[in-house]
C-alpha cells in the first residue's frame, strides 16, 4: 500500500464519517430523548435531499442550492414535528411503546418513501455541488465539494454541541433525556420538546440528505443503507454523550474504507455488523458511553 | 398447578373447527386460484406472525431477526433441494432446523441485552445474514436470489398438479399444527415462564428460572418454526429472494403481529388473514395501495391499541351482555311461577340506584333475615331457608345487578362490592324493613360485611365461603387455593365446560335438583364477573377488618368443612371473635353448606340468630334497670 493510497482512503473515511456524524447525531437525539429508535430516519433523509432539489434544481425551480437547503431543513423540521404528533404520541402512554413506535416509524417511511415515488418518480437525480473544482491535498487530488461537506458537517455539528450545551432550550431537552419526571417537575414542556427534537432529529437528516445528494445519486429509498449504517454508528458510540456517535462516526467511516479495500464492497458491511454485535455484547453503553443516558 | 381446560373444553373449539370447516371446503367450492394463493399466502404468513408471537408478545423478546429466520428457511430449502439434489421434505425439515439453530446463534449475542437493544441487535444480525448470502452469489444466486426450486410430491402426486391444490392443504395443515404446539407450549409450564420471564424478571429468576434456558428455548422454537414455513415457501414459490431480508416483508409481519393483538397467538392468525385480504382489495392502487395499508395499521393501532384480537373481544362483549340480558327478561316473564314455588315467597321488581333488582320476600311483621348470594348465582339458591326459616322471620333475597332475574346494568358504575351493598340497603329500604340480620354467602359475605362496615343498622352479621380479606391482593393468595375452580370467578366469558365446573364447584353437580343455579351460572353477565372481582382491590378492606375486629354485632362464620375454594387454616390464623369462637365448619357443606346440608346449617344459623336475640334482650334489661 503506498502513501498515497492510504491517503486516498483516509480522505474517503472522513467523508464518509462526517455524512454518518450528520445522520447518526439526529438519531441518537430523538432516541435519548423519547427512548425510542425512528425507523422513518432514512426517509427523511431522502425526502428531505427531494425538497432541496426541487427548490434548487434547474429542472424545477431553479432557485439555487442555499434556498433550496433552507426550505428544506426548515420543512422537514415542520414534518418532523407532524410526524411526531402522528406517529409517536398516541402510543407515548402506551407500555409498548418501544415495538409499537417502531410499526409505526416503520409505515411512516413507507408512507413517505411511496410519497416520493409519486410525486418525483423512481428516476435517479442529483442536486449540485456546493462547491465545484478539485484541489490537492496531501499530495493527492480530491473534489473541493467533498471537503466542502465535511467542513459543512463539522460545523453544523459545532454548532448542535453549543446548542445543546449553552442554549436554555438545548439544556431542557438534555434535562429530559436524563429525568423525564424531575424536568417535568421544573417546569419543562416535555411534550414540547419531544416535538422539538423530532423537528431537529428531522431537519439534521434532510442536511445529511442534502449532502449526499450533491455527492452521489438521489433515489427514493436512498435513506435506507445510511440509516443502517446510522445504526451501527450510535450503538457504536453510545449515547451518553453528545459527542459520542460524532466520534464513532468517524471510526466507522474509516473502517469502512478500510474495510473495503481489504475485504472488499461485499464483506465490509458484515464486517461492520459483525464489529457492532460484539460491541454491543461486550459493552452495551457503547464505546464511549458511560452507563446513563443523556445527550 | 391452575384450573386450564383443554383446549376441547375451551369457548375456542366451536368457532375454530367451523373456520377450519369452511378453509378445508374452499378448494371444492370455488375454482379460483387467486383466491386459492392468498389463503396459501395468509396460512404461511399466519405461521410466521404466530410464531413470531411467542418471542415478542409472550416472552416480549423484540427479535426483529424473526422473519430473516423465515428467510434462511427458503434458503435452506433451496440449498438442499436444490444445490444438494435431496427430497424436498428433507429441505422443509431442513429449513426448520437450519433457522432453528441460526436463532440460537443469534441469542447468545442478546443474553444479557433487554428492550430496544435487542431490537437493534436483532436487525443487525439480519443484516449479516443478508449480507452473507449475497456474498455467496455461486451458490444462492447472490441479488437475484435462487430459482426455479423444486416443487413438492408424495408418492408420485405431484403438489402443483389441480391448481395446487396439494400445496393449498399441506400450507393449512402446517398452520394447524404450528398453532397446536404454540398452544400447547404457551399453557405448559414452559410457557408460564416465558410469561414470567417477561413480567418479573428476577422474581422469576429467584424461583428457580434460567433466563439463558427460557430465552434460548423460546427463540429457537418460534424459529424454527418460522423456518419450516419459509421451507414450505420455498417450494411454494420455488424462488428464494434476497429482498425478504428487507424491511419490507419484516415490516408486514410485523403490522400483522401488532394489529392482531401481541400475547394471543390467534390474533396474529387472525391479522395475516386480514392484511393479506384487504392489501389485495387495493392491489390496483400501485403505489397508494402500500399508502393505505400503512394509513389503516396507524389508525387501527391509534383507536384499537388491542389490535383485532381486542376488537373481536368487544364484539363478542356485547353479544354476549345482549344474550345474558334477553335470557333474564324471558325468565322474568315466564319462569316467575316456578322461582315463587321454590321459595314460596312473592317476587318484586324494586328499582335501586344501579338498576332494576328481582327481590324475593316473604313478609310480615318478624324480624328480618337477608340473604346475599354469590358470585353467578342467583336469589333461589337460599330455597331451603326461605322455606325452614319463613315461619320465624321475614326472609328476604335479592338477585344481583347482572344475575338471575335482575336487568344487566353499567359494568363501570353497577358492578362492585360497594354498589351491591348500595343496592342492598335501596332493597331493605323499599320493603322498610329496619335493622335486619343478614347473611351473606361468598362475593355475598363481602357485600354483607361491606354493609355492615360502612354502619348500616344491622342486628347480626353471618357469612359462608368468605374469608375475610386484610389487604389485597396479598391476602386473595393465602384465603383461597388458587388450584380451584376459583380463576373462573373473575372469567368473562365460560365456556359451557367452564360454566359447569363452576357450578359444580359452587353449588354441586348437575342434577334436577341443582340445575337452576347451572342456568344462573349461564345467563349472569360476565361483565359482573370481570368487573367486580377487578374491583376488589378499592374495597376499603382496612375497614372491613377493623370493623370484624371491633366485636360491634354478633357475627358468625358457617363454612362448609371441605370448601373447595377455601384454605381453612387462613381463617383460624385471622383469629376473628365470632359466635362459636374457632371457626365451626358444617361437616360436607363443601362451598355452599345451606344448600348442600340444609338441616345442619338453619340448625346453626337459627342457634346463631336466638343467641344474638338473647344477648341484646338481656343487654336492653341491663340498660332499662
Amino acid at each position: 500500500m503506498t502513501l498515497e493510497t492510504l491517503n486516498l482512503i483516509l480522505l474517503g473515511g472522513i467523508v464518509l464519517g462526517a455524512l454518518y456524524a450528520l445522520m447518526a447525531t439526529g438519531l441518537a437525539l430523538v432516541w435519548t430523548t423519547l427512548g425510542i429508535f425512528n425507523f422513518a430516519h432514512g426517509t427523511f433523509i431522502a425526502l428531505g435531499a427531494y425538497i432541496a432539489w426541487q427548490i434548487a434544481s434547474t429542472e424545477a425551480s431553479g432557485a439555487g442550492l442555499l434556498a433550496g437547503a433552507t426550505v428544506s431543513i426548515i420543512g422537514m423540521f415542520v414534518i418532523g414535528m407532524l410526524i411526531y404528533y402522528l406517529l409517536i404520541k398516541p402510543f407515548e402512554r402506551s407500555p409498548d411503546i418501544v415495538v409499537k413506535s417502531v410499526i409505526t416509524t416503520l409505515a411512516g417511511a413507507t408512507i413517505l418513501e411511496n410519497v416520493i415515488n409519486l410525486v418525483w418518480g423512481p428516476r435517479n437525480k442529483q442536486l449540485s455541488p456546493l462547491l465545484g473544482g478539485d484541489m490537492s491535498l496531501l499530495g493527492i487530488t480530491i473534489s473541493r465539494n467533498e471537503m466542502a461537506v465535511v467542513a459543512l458537517a463539522l460545523v453544523i455539528l459545532a454548532a448542535l454541541g453549543v446548542f445543546l450545551q449553552r442554549a436554555p432550550l438545548g439544556r431542557a431537552m438534555r434535562a429530559v433525556a436524563q429525568n423525564r419526571e424531575a424536568a417535568q417537575l421544573m417546569g419543562i414542556d416535555v411534550e414540547r420538546l419531544y416535538a422539538i427534537a423530532f423537528g431537529l432529529s428531522a431537519a439534521l437528516a434532510a442536511l445529511a440528505g442534502i449532502l449526499i445528494g450533491s455527492t452521489r445519486f438521489m433515489n427514493p429509498s436512498m435513506g435506507s443503507d445510511p440509516l443502517m449504517k446510522a445504526l451501527i454508528v450510535v450503538i457504536f458510540g453510545g449515547i451518553a454523550r453528545f459527542t459520542g456517535p460524532i466520534y464513532a462516526a468517524f471510526i466507522v467511516g474509516l473502517l469502512e474504507a478500510v474495510m473495503t479495500y481489504l475485504v472488499g464492497l461485499y464483506w465490509s458491511p458484515t464486517v461492520l455488523f459483525a464489529i457492532m454485535i460484539v460491541v454491543l455484547v461486550a459493552k452495551p453503553e457503547g464505546l464511549f458511553g458511560r452507563y446513563r443516558k443523556s445527550v | 398447578m391452575r384450573y386450564s381446560p383443554s383446549f376441547a373444553r375451551s369457548s375456542g373449539l366451536v368457532p375454530v373447527l367451523v373456520v377450519l370447516a369452511v378453509l378445508a371446503l374452499v378448494p371444492l367450492l370455488s375454482s379460483n386460484m387467486y383466491l386459492r394463493h392468498l389463503l396459501v399466502l395468509a396460512f404461511v404468513f399466519g405461521i410466521v406472525a404466530s410464531s413470531w408471537d411467542l418471542s415478542l408478545g409472550y416472552g416480549g423478546l423484540f427479535n426483529f431477526a424473526h422473519v430473516a429466520l423465515f428467510t434462511i428457511g427458503t434458503y435452506a430449502f433451496g440449498l438442499v433441494g436444490q444445490t444438494l439434489g435431496l427430497s424436498p421434505w428433507l429441505g422443509i425439515v431442513f429449513a426448520g432446523v437450519a433457522a432453528g439453530l441460526v436463532a440460537a446463534l443469534i441469542t447468545l449475542p442478546i443474553l444479557r441485552l433487554s428492550g430496544i437493544y435487542i431490537i437493534l441487535v436483532t436487525i443487525a444480525a439480519s443484516q449479516v445474514l443478508y449480507q452473507i448470502i449475497i456474498s455467496q452469489s455461486d451458490i444462492t444466486g447472490g441479488t437475484s436470489g435462487m430459482v426455479s426450486l423444486p416443487a413438492l410430491d408424495l408418492f408420485g402426486y405431484r403438489f402443483n398438479r389441480g391448481g395446487k391444490v396439494g400445496y393449498y392443504y399441506l400450507a393449512l395443515l402446517m398452520l394447524v399444527a404450528s398453532t397446536f404446539i404454540l398452544y400447547k407450549i404457551t399453557r405448559s409450564r414452559f410457557g408460564r415462564a416465558i410469561v414470567a420471564m417477561r413480567d418479573h424478571k428476577y422474581y422469576a429468576i429467584s424461583r428457580g428460572m434460567s433466563e439463558t434456558r427460557t430465552r434460548l428455548f423460546t427463540l429457537t422454537v418460534s424459529a424454527a418454526l418460522s423456518g419450516v414455513a419459509g421451507g414450505f415457501y420455498g417450494s411454494y414459490m420455488r424462488v428464494a429472494s434476497p429482498d425478504n431480508f428487507g424491511l419490507g416483508l419484516l415490516g408486514l409481519l410485523l403490522s400483522m403481529l401488532l394489529l392482531g393483538g401481541a400475547g394471543t397467538i390467534w390474533g396474529p392468525i387472525l391479522a395475516a388473514f386480514f392484511v393479506t385480504m384487504v392489501s389485495e382489495v387495493f392491489a390496483a392502487y400501485g403505489a397508494w395501495r402500500n399508502i393505505i395499508m400503512s394509513l389503516l395499521l396507524i389508525v387501527i393501532l391509534i383507536f384499537y391499541p388491542g389490535g383485532l384480537w381486542a376488537l373481536l373481544q368487544t364484539f363478542r362483549e356485547a353479544l354476549d351482555v345482549m344474550r345474558s340480558q334477553a335470557t333474564a327478561s324471558l325468565r322474568r316473564r315466564f319462569g316467575r311461577g316456578q322461582r315463587e314455588a321454590m321459595t314460596g315467597a312473592h317476587e318484586t321488581m324494586v328499582a335501586t340506584r344501579h338498576g332494576r333488582i328481582a327481590v324475593a320476600d316473604t313478609g310480615g311483621d318478624k324480624p328480618a333475615l337477608l340473604f346475599i348470594h354469590g358470585n353467578s348465582s342467583a336469589k333461589e339458591v337460599f330455597a331451603n331457608q326461605f322455606k325452614a326459616l319463613r315461619d320465624r322471620y321475614r326472609v328476604v333475597s335479592f338477585d344481583l345487578p347482572g344475575h338471575g332475574v335482575s336487568d344487566n346494568a353499567d359494568p363501570e358504575k353497577d358492578y362492585s362490592v360497594e354498589a351491591f351493598a348500595d343496592v342492598a340497603e335501596d332493597v331493605l329500604k323499599a320493603l322498610g324493613v329496619t335493622s335486619p340480620n343478614v347473611f351473606g354467602w361468598s362475593l355475598g359475605g363481602y357485600i354483607a360485611i361491606e354493609l355492615a362496615a360502612r354502619g348500616y343498622p344491622m342486628a347480626t352479621l353471618a357469612i359462608s365461603g368468605t374469608p375475610p380479606l386484610r389487604v389485597v391482593p396479598e391476602d386473595v393468595g393465602r384465603a383461597y387455593d388458587a388450584t380451584s375452580h376459583f380463576v373462573l370467578a373473575s372469567k368473562t366469558f365460560l365456556s359451557p365446560a367452564e360454566s359447569r365446573d363452576f357450578a359444580a364447584s359452587t353449588t354441586g353437580p348437575r342434577t334436577p335438583q341443582t340445575a337452576h343455579l347451572h342456568r344462573a351460572v349461564r345467563r349472569t353477565d360476565g361483565r359482573a364477573r370481570a368487573y367486580t372481582l377487578g374491583k376488589l382491590q378499592i374495597v376499603d378492606w382496612p375497614r372491613q377488618i377493623r370493623f370484624l375486629r371491633s366485636a360491634a354485632m354478633p357475627f358468625a362464620i358457617l363454612n362448609g368443612s371441605n370448601d373447595p375454594f377455601l384454605n381453612h387454616q387462613y381463617f383460624r390464623d385471622l383469629k376473628l371473635e365470632q359466635w362459636t369462637g374457632e371457626p365451626d365448619d358444617i361437616h360436607d357443606g363443601k362451598h355452599a353448606p345451606f344448600l348442600l346440608k340444609p338441616a345442619i346449617f338453619n340448625e346453626k344459623l337459627e342457634a346463631f340468630l336466638r343467641a344474638a336475640e338473647a344477648a341484646s334482650r338481656r343487654d336492653a334489661e341491663a340498660i332499662a334497670q
